[in-house]
């Protein structure tokens, strides 16, 4: 009896159409453009994991804050470093330790938390300044006296000393967000992934995790609107995943992978425009000094003598990034000329023989991205060529953010992980991430210098441009001498954006995302 | 007694046919030549191979297939053909070796349920049940989670999957043959269980599962290069068709070598297994051969 099927279709033949059918739609593959002007659609590189000014956790969480509470002010749109006011009619320095506000009267707050008041700014400083808070941006606020409240409108913040990077990288960002105080200790003191009393120029409707964040308008916003109607976030780590998001037309802004620059700038996507903006921000490779073998010095800078940076930097941005000298970008003061301990393999075996480290292994924690572990496949390498055998492990950025948080229990296994910071325009916001107060916090490698802090501090009020310089020089060459550090890359940002859209950048490409306007 | 001293005889020459039909089917030939192939190059990586698979040469990255790299190169300048041997010898051993480790389990959990009293049998289908009932992504996700990604890990999901299909379907023979004339003879001889079930009921039920071994292959290759694409499986710098077909998608808009590079061994191996299962299957039960 013949079991063949009465229609004539074999599984075989089945098999072979699909095929056959699925080659065929390969070449002609969907194409599907943005065409409304009122929505703009944006990628971040992290999604929200809280939305509380003095505990943000990233930048995407800072461009988000800053749309929806109106701060004290902000930076400017373009390519120079300048700030602009946004909750404030007047923000003006009386003398180095006295800086005058006075309010805009029309800003309220959203869920009937009522209007923005002096009161309210004196609560959202001192609040992040306030050690028992333990904010980690406290360092912003170092100098903080207090607030004195004026009148309603107006108030004066009172500094106990002279504050050098108080215009750059303190009033223009996230932390100087303006919270509701009433809404805050309603909430317990500390704000979620849910923002209450919103009052930037957009509030944000809709938060699916791991999917978007939609901002909308807000409507009772009265001075310069946002040039959107809607902005949607969608967080994707890759920036590789964002460029193919970008070309099927599902994005009208994004950051690209630096190693894409290069061919993005030479063939754009049609409608495309490719930007390269200088980056502030560092990327390194850290080494835990309290993790074993890592609290020998010597190893640490066996380590550090193991690792070619050319090659790395070349391997993961496609010569598209240069190496770095340190955590602070050219252009800024304090900026080095070159390592202290650089690639030297011969010197890296023979601090490893002396102290007799055979057969290590080590594990390299690196945020799943196609770059870093790029730049982990080529140090693993190198430290196979030294005789150390590193595992890669890859993280994904929830994870990746909490590994060396003393709350948690990795940070004894921690042992070398590639970080990458961003940066505001003053040295000071480089370093202080790096204090003994930072230990567990964000200093991962748990470098523990008095001298480092000291320093620190005198950058803090030193207002002499060639003092300053040498300030943080020193403080690199600490880091360097410490062995915990293997400095990289400062990157480049790419940004790219459809030409129907003008974006509203930082001068290192960061997102100022009430400042997208349609072209 | 006589019967089990001349069921080998039997063996050799059913299996000298069964290879002499294989080379006549074209599609079982094609098969064969595939899978020969692909073992062949995966055993000999280290001859044919030209460059070192792990060796780095940034500025060499993306290179066009050419004498000199015959695949090209990856977004590390790595010599793309001889990743591609040196994953072929991954993506076999995982195959193979968890496949047979499976097969062993497998049979002998299928023939102890079979054979065995009702409780043990009722037991081990639960826990057959239990682990079939887990989604084979959502396994590997929850091992790795616990343990790690590495080669060990990969194996030993491979093997928590297949154990359950096997057992199944021997328990399923082996309670068709417990009560057989033969089985019951051995039995009022004096043969003991563990004999009866090696000498009488095992030869008698291998053939079918063999043949479902060699179509779970390229399942289990797959399995390996999906876990090894989502990071999940082997750990750099060690080469793996799943990682390189990740490469691939990472760079696909600088260069296609890679994904192709990645991709077509995963396809011809597959092809080869599948096909080969297939032309066994009709051999040995043609009447599936119109199916």
């Amino acid at each position: 009896m013949s079991q063949t099927p009465q229609h004539g279709l074999t599984r075989r033949s089945l098999l072979a159409s699909a095929g056959a059918f699925g080659a065929a739609s390969t070449l002609s593959p969907r194409m599907a453009w943005s065409q409304d002007g009122k929505i703009l659609k944006i990628r971040s590189y992290s999604d929200i994991q809280i939305l509380d000014p003095s505990f943000r956790l990233s930048t995407p969480e800072g461009d988000i804050m800053t749309a929806i509470f109106a701060g004290l002010a902000n930076y400017t749109n373009g390519d120079e470093w300048n700030w602009r006011p946004v909750a404030v009619e007047t923000l003006e320095q009386l003398d180095d330790l006295t800086i005058a506000f006075k309010l805009r009267d029309k800003i309220g707050f959203t869920d009937g938390f009522g209007q923005m008041t002096a009161e309210d700014v004196k609560f959202s400083i001192e609040r992040v300044a306030d050690p028992a808070n333990e904010s980690p941006y406290a360092g912003d606020w170092d100098a903080l006296k207090e607030v004195e409240v004026k009148d309603t409108l107006s108030g004066i913040i009172h500094l106990k000393n002279k504050f050098v990077p108080l215009w750059s990288t303190t009033l223009p960002t996230a932390t100087c967000c303006i919270l509701s105080k009433a809404a805050v200790e309603k909430e317990g003191g500390k704000l979620g992934t849910k923002p209450v009393a919103q009052s930037g120029p957009y509030i944000m409707t809709e938060w699916t995790p791991k999917q978007r964040t939609i901002l909308k308008r807000n409507p009772d916003w009265a001075y310069e609107p946002g040039g959107y109607e809607e902005i949607q976030i969608f967080p994707i780590e890759d920036p590789a995943a964002a460029e193919i998001g970008f070309e099927a037309g599902d994005l009208d802004h994004t950051w690209t992978a630096v190693s894409s620059i290069s061919r993005l700038k030479e063939n754009p996507p049609p409608g495309g425009v490719m930007l390269e903006k200088p980056s502030l921000a560092y990327v390194w490779m850290g080494i835990n000094q309290d993790v074993p073998p890592f609290d020998n010095k010597q190893i640490r800078r066996a380590v550090q003598h193991a690792i070619d940076r050319e090659t790395v930097v070349e391997a993961a941005y496609f010569g598209a990034a240069s190496t770095s000298t340190g955590i602070i970008a050219p252009g800024l003061p304090g900026h080095r000329e070159a390592v202290l301990y650089d690639y030297d393999p011969d010197k890296a075996r023979e601090l490893l023989a002396a102290e007799g480290a055979t057969d290590l292994s080590v594990t390299l924690d690196i945020l799943n991205q196609s770059e870093r572990l790029a730049a982990a496949q080529v140090i693993q390498a190198n430290l196979a060529d030294v005789g150390i055998k590193c595992e890669i492990k890859q993280n994904d950025s929830g994870t990746f953010w909490t590994l060396g948080a003393k709350e948690g229990d990795y940070w004894n296994k921690l042992q070398l992980i590639m970080g990458r910071f961003s940066m505001q325009p003053d040295p000071s916001w480089a370093t202080v991430w790096f204090t003994p107060e930072q230990i567990g916090v964000w200093n991962w490698e748990r470098f523990n210098s008095q001298d480092f802090a000291e320093l620190h501090a005198q950058g803090l009020i030193e207002s002499d441009p060639v003092k300053r310089d040498e300030i943080y020089r020193a403080m690199q060459d600490l880091m360097d001498e410490s062995g915990c550090y293997v400095f990289l890359t400062h990157e480049v940002t790419g940004v790219l954006h459809r030409d129907t859209v003008i974006p509203g950048l930082k001068p290192n490409g960061e997102s100022l995302l009430p400042d997208f306007k349609p072209a | 007694m006589s019967e089990a001293v001349s069921e080998p005889a039997v063996s050799r020459g059913k299996t000298a046919r069964a290879a002499l039909r294989l080379l006549r089917e074209p599609l079982g030939a094609f098969a064969l030549v595939l899978v020969v192939g692909v073992i062949a190059a995966a055993v000999f990586a280290d001859v044919l191979a030209s460059a070192d698979p792990s060796k780095i040469a940034p500025r060499d990255r993306f290179m066009a297939p050419g004498m000199e790299h015959l695949l090209g190169t990856d977004q590390l300048g790595r010599d793309l053909f001889s990743r591609v041997l040196f994953g072929g010898r991954i993506a076999l051993t995982v195959a193979l070796g968890s496949t047979g480790v499976s097969l062993l389990i497998g049979v002998a959990l299928g023939l102890v349920a079979g054979y065995g009293p009702r409780w043990l049998d009722n037991l081990l289908i639960l826990l057959f049940d239990a682990i079939k009932s887990f989604p084979t992504v959502m396994l590997a996700l929850a091992f790795v989670t616990l343990f790690g990604p590495s080669l060990t890990a990969v194996v030993v999901v491979v093997v928590i999957v297949n154990v359950p299909g096997y057992a199944r379907i021997i328990r399923t023979q082996t309670i068709a043959l417990k009560s057989a004339e033969f089985v019951t003879a051995a039995q009022s001889m004096g043969a003991g269980t563990a004999r009866i079930l090696r000498v009488h009921i095992l030869p008698n039920v291998i053939g079918p599962i063999l043949i479902l071994a060699s179509m779970d292959i390229p399942v289990v290759i797959a399995i390996e290069a999906g876990m090894s694409f989502l990071g999940l499986g082997v750990r750099p710098p060690t080469p793996s068709w799943g990682a390189i077909l990740n490469d691939g998608f990472a760079n696909i808009r600088e260069t296609v070598w890679i994904v192709f590079a990645g991709g077509m061994p995963i396809i011809l191996t597959t092809l080869g297994f599948t096909f080969l299962g297939e032309a066994l299957r009709d051999i040995f039960d043609p009447r599936l051969k119109a199916r």
